[in-house]
């Protein structure tokens, strides 16, 4: 039986580019003010299916950031029709969603809560995140005192950890050392395989989806132009560099 | 005819899923702004206590300039100046920081709009909650000067409660018409703050409108037409056994006519903010990033 978690129908996202700040404020009072048009995702169609593992390639600027973040409900499409089932927990960029003044600890906290977990579901958690992140002592530290690979590295903990449905990962494994970095790949595995986790995985480095993907989708100008297994995709995406 | 019927019927839609998000969120509401309020008073070695010294110095100056400086300190209603200048001022600190501080609040926490799925609705409503939780705690204090300086408030310090919440809906709605604006350019911010300080001197904060009563009739209508004199004198009212040179004291009921006026620009900042979100909610995380 078929499971569809994310489907996407015809989906299209227009950026609206005004040549100032300006313009763009009177744009929201006046139609006549005029703009460019980015087509960041032209007119298009998947379907993932309950515990797929998918990569999504593409070069800087092919649209691969702009369908998680549809996918997450941050953006929303221009037209078209979007469905996704199942609680997201999405990596977009590093820092996603850190209140900089907060310690690494209350950062887990109101992520948590945020999420609409219960206080206790989250102290059940807490441990288990620290402990991920290996941060130590540094986890009770403000978050703006931290370096990048020590956010993403919370990011990533919190984010695996909180029981996610569909896990979305962009890019944040490309920071952190060798040894963090195998440990989320046994991590994100382990989920996979476990809880029947979906995975949508976006990168450059097409030796890592390979690893952990079974599906690949390559994205050229905000359109699929390849999608299949994924070391046909990966091969196709490298050709086409 | 249809065509009025949808457009209604779409602001009602915005605002029935307004009323839902917010009581879908109700906790995580409540942490947010204590979160907030964390933010704002830990890290400065006084914490806490600027909370209430900000507002005294602020008296303070106010009242020399005033009463010191241009002599026109005389008691008015019945309560020295200082007194008759706390009652109203109070309501001003919440008011001036929302009109401000709510234009900012959408760019304060863009990372709930461009990082994870969040109900932008809300987020007004918690930071002007943790405003909200400092000035009950300012309204306390103010309670406790009036019994101890002899001029204990009269029965309608009852409906004070009345008017605080009316100050917050209504300030929650702005501050979810300017946070979304604000939010497409910084140029809104801007303009709110310095239009700001001449919505203080026009509001009889510090001065009394019914100085102006006799002498242009027109003025004084207009002033009160003011939702902040509005609130400001309500507050008066509050604290004042003789308010507005009335003998027992004034209910909100005893003035219909400024209630029904505050009530329609409650509802055209209402439509204002729904409309923001319309026509807004979709192209914001676009611009924020």
């Amino acid at each position: 039986m078929k499971d569809t978690v994310i489907s996407f129908n015809n989906v299209s996202k227009i950026y609206k580019l005004y040549s100032s700040t300006r313009r763009r404020l009177l744009g929201i009072f006046f139609k006549k003010i005029s703009y460019k048009k980015k087509n960041a995702v032209d007119n298009i169609s998947f379907e993932i299916q309950r515990g797929d593992s998918v990569a999504l390639f593409g070069k800087n600027g092919a649209g691969k950031s702009t369908v998680l973040k549809m996918i997450t409900g941050v953006a929303f499409p221009t037209s078209g029709e979007i469905k996704v089932n199942g609680r997201v927990s999405a990596l977009l960029e590093l820092t996603s969603g850190f209140d900089l003044e907060f310690t690494g600890r209350e950062n887990i906290y109101l992520k948590g809560h945020i999420l609409g977990l219960k206080d206790s579901e989250i102290k059940a958690l807490e441990d288990t995140i620290v402990e991920f992140s290996e941060l130590n002592d540094y986890i009770d530290q403000p978050v703006r005192t931290y370096s990048s690979g020590m956010k993403a590295r919370l990011g990533f903990a919190i984010n695996v950890n909180i029981k996610p449905e569909i896990l979305i990962v962009d890019e944040a494994l490309s920071v952190g050392d060798a040894a963090f970095r195998k440990k989320c790949q046994t991590k994100i595995n382990e989920i996979i395989h476990k809880d029947n986790v979906t995975l949508l995985f976006v990168t450059h480095q097409t030796a890592v989806a390979e690893e952990f993907c079974k599906r690949g989708i390559v994205m050229k100008n905000g359109k699929i132009v390849f999608d299949g297994e994924v070391h046909e995709a990966s091969e196709f995406y490298k050709k086409m560099k | 005819m249809k065509r009025i019927i949808n457009f209604f019927k779409s602001y009602i839609d915005i605002l029935i899923l307004d009323i839902k998000e917010h009581i879908e969120n109700m906790p995580q509401m409540f942490k947010l702004s204590i979160a907030d309020l964390k933010k704002t008073y830990t890290g400065a070695a006084l914490g806490w206590a600027w909370a209430v010294i900000k507002p005294v110095v602020t008296i303070f100056v106010y009242w020399f300039a005033i009463a010191i400086g241009l002599r026109q300190g005389s008691d008015i209603d019945g309560v020295p100046y200082i007194l008759w200048l706390i009652a109203g001022i109070i309501s001003w600190f919440y008011m001036g920081d929302t009109i401000t501080g709510g234009t900012d609040c959408i760019r304060r926490y863009s990372y709930l709009i461009t990082k994870m799925k969040y109900p932008v609705t809300t987020i007004p409503t918690h930071t002007n909650l943790s405003r909200f939780f400092v000035h009950c705690i300012i309204v306390v204090i103010v309670i406790i000067i009036f019994c101890i300086s002899g001029y204990t408030p009269p029965i309608q310090i009852i409906q004070l409660p009345f008017y605080m919440i009316l100050m917050f809906l209504f300030f929650n709605a702005w501050s979810l018409f300017a946070g979304l604006i604000s939010a497409m350019s910084r140029d809104f911010a801007n303009l709110v703050k310095s239009f700001n300080i001449s919505v203080f001197w026009l509001s009889g904060i510090l001065w009394n409108v019914e100085n102006v009563k006799e002498s242009n009739p027109l003025v004084y209508k207009l002033l009160m037409l003011n939702p902040v004199t509005y609130l400001c004198y309500g507050y008066r009212d509050c604290f004042i056994m003789n308010s507005q040179g009335s003998v027992n004291g004034i209910w909100f009921w005893e003035h219909p006519k400024r209630l029904m006026y505050f009530l329609c620009w409650y509802a055209v900042l209402i439509f204002l903010s729904l409309w923001a979100y319309k026509k807004l909610r979709k192209e914001i995380p676009d611009v924020l990033i």
